[in-house]
């Protein structure tokens, strides 16, 4: 049978991001496939350049809707590497609670993209729900749904008093117990193990040639995860279990990031019981000495990377944001080989796309 | 009995979800609830206003402008359609003269209203 090619995007009604393909069919088979980004870069590292370092914490936070928490944070704690600024215990913990949060929310919309994709929609509209119990919890305790504003150069701008505690523990009692029984039916429901188990199966070696890191790493059997690997406070005083899988298809994908979901909630519970009291950030000074410093830490999708360069004025010299969907993306054309057309979707969700993130 | 219930586990979801009340707020009908620290509309507080300038110099989306001749003759503006909610005004300020209110934005139809003069201060 002759071979056709589709465009696909970078306007279409799969993705919620602009993402161009150019497909590769013949009949019902996939053959190939390329990608072209590019379509919502920002510039954000040459702006970050033309910005103070207090302004340049809510820049970074708009590089992805997602993950905005991770984002900010890894950039303070970079500055604060330079400054040699200790950041209060408790600011620690509110940072780590945070990110634990955004990994729930960020894993339970994950799963209802894929379901939405294979038809499950009564699966979608489960989890986008669920997904705003951890939503509330971030509005309630920093005042932004989605871009918390948490952040700021040695320590937090929130903090915790007796009156959050009950309403934080009934929204995660509550998310704990919808999430373990979606989770069980998930786990079984026959459909969703029909539509994804043993697609596009990705092995150890390809993912390491490629870089891939996270939950797509983990479920090919990379044990990865720079929480335990590369601990930045308070990660090495917390006990958590690094979920791995061996098949590398996008069922292990669910199966690892629905068992990340179940270890954060309890990361939270551990993070809200140990809570150091104390202050919830330093002063810091306006100007950041001369030197360049490089701070990996694990965002939902995998490890987030930033290069920061000082020249001793409140402007970066650089700033280098890796994120972890870039990597992720490279890896899809060698997904997009040898499965059928209808698997094009489960592929696509698998990987946990977020263009904006990879464009910046 | 178990096939039964590994095939059709998600029927119970399906009920329950069937006589559940709706979790959306029918605003603004209903009445919408916005937490104690949600950074909404912007307030001003003119008698606070030192006319220090340090609301201006770490806003990230350029939404506040003081033009400023002397200690005692400035006016300072706020352009609401560029602002972005981050809250740096009001933790920059140090006389509590700038801060959020957990109130929603209104739209307006009203080009006069994208430049706010939150404080106009003139040489006695």
């Amino acid at each position: 049978m002759s071979k056709i090619s589709i465009p696909i995007g970078p306007q279409h009604p799969l993705l919620k991001e602009p993402l161009s393909m150019k497909i590769d069919i013949s009949g019902e088979k996939v053959l190939g496939g390329s990608l072209r980004l590019g379509y919502v870069h920002r510039g954000i590292e040459r702006l970050a350049q033309k910005r103070n370092y207090v302004q340049t914490i809510h820049l970074v936070e708009r590089v992805c809707g997602i993950c905005s928490h991770i984002h900010t944070t890894t950039f303070c704690q970079a500055v604060e590497s330079l400054l040699k600024l200790e950041v209060p215990p408790r600011a620690q913990y509110l940072r780590a609670l945070m990110c634990e949060l955004e990994r729930i929310h960020s894993h339970l919309l994950w799963l209802g993209i894929l379901a939405k994709h294979v038809g499950l929609d009564t699966i979608f509209m489960h989890t986008w729900h669920d997904r705003e119990l951890a939503l509330d919890v971030m509005e309630e305790i920093t005042g932004g749904r989605v871009l918390h504003g948490a952040n700021q150069i040695g320590g937090v701008r929130f903090d915790l008093d007796e009156s959050h505690f009950p309403m934080i523990h009934a929204n995660l009692e509550k998310l704990r117990s919808q999430i373990l029984g979606l989770l069980d039916i998930l786990e079984n429901e026959p459909a969703l193990i029909a539509r994804t188990k043993g697609v596009a199966p990705v092995s150890q070696k390809t993912i390491r040639q490629y870089g891939v890191v996270g939950p797509v790493a983990r479920a090919s059997g990379v044990d990865v995860d720079m929480r335990r690997d590369n601990p930045l406070p308070p990660y090495d005083q917390l006990k958590f279990s690094v979920v791995t899988m061996p098949d590398g298809d996008a069922w292990a994908r669910t199966i690892v990031r629905a068992e990340e979901i179940r270890e954060s909630l309890n990361l939270c519970e551990m993070i809200l019981e140990d809570l150091p009291d104390g202050e919830v950030s330093k002063r810091a000074p306006r100007n950041v000495p001369e030197g360049e410093v490089i701070i990996r830490s694990e965002a939902p999708r995998g490890e987030l990377f930033y290069y920061l360069r000082s020249d001793g004025t409140d402007q970066p010299a650089r700033l280098k944001i890796r994120t972890p969907t870039l990597a992720a993306l490279c890896l899809l054309p060698v997904q997009m080989s040898d499965i059928q057309v209808a698997d094009i979707p489960v592929v696509l969700a698998g990987v946990d796309l977020c263009v904006a993130c990879a464009d910046r | 009995m178990t096939y039964f219930r590994k095939r059709f586990s998600i029927i119970s979801a399906i009920f329950e979800a069937l006589i559940k009340p709706p979790e959306t707020v029918d605003y603004p009908k209903g009445a919408l609830m916005l937490p104690e620290g949600f950074r909404g509309a912007l307030l001003f507080d003119t008698d606070q206003c030192i006319g220090c300038g340090l609301c201006v110099r770490n806003c990230p989306a350029d939404a506040l402008h003081m033009e400023k001749k002397s200690r005692d003759e400035y006016k300072l503006i706020h352009y609401p359609a560029r602002c972005a909610y981050c809250g740096q005004c009001e933790d920059n300020c140090r006389h509590g003269a700038i801060y959020h209110s957990n109130q929603l934005v209104k739209p307006t139809d009203n080009p006069a209203g994208l430049i706010v003069v939150l404080k106009e201060k003139k040489e006695a």
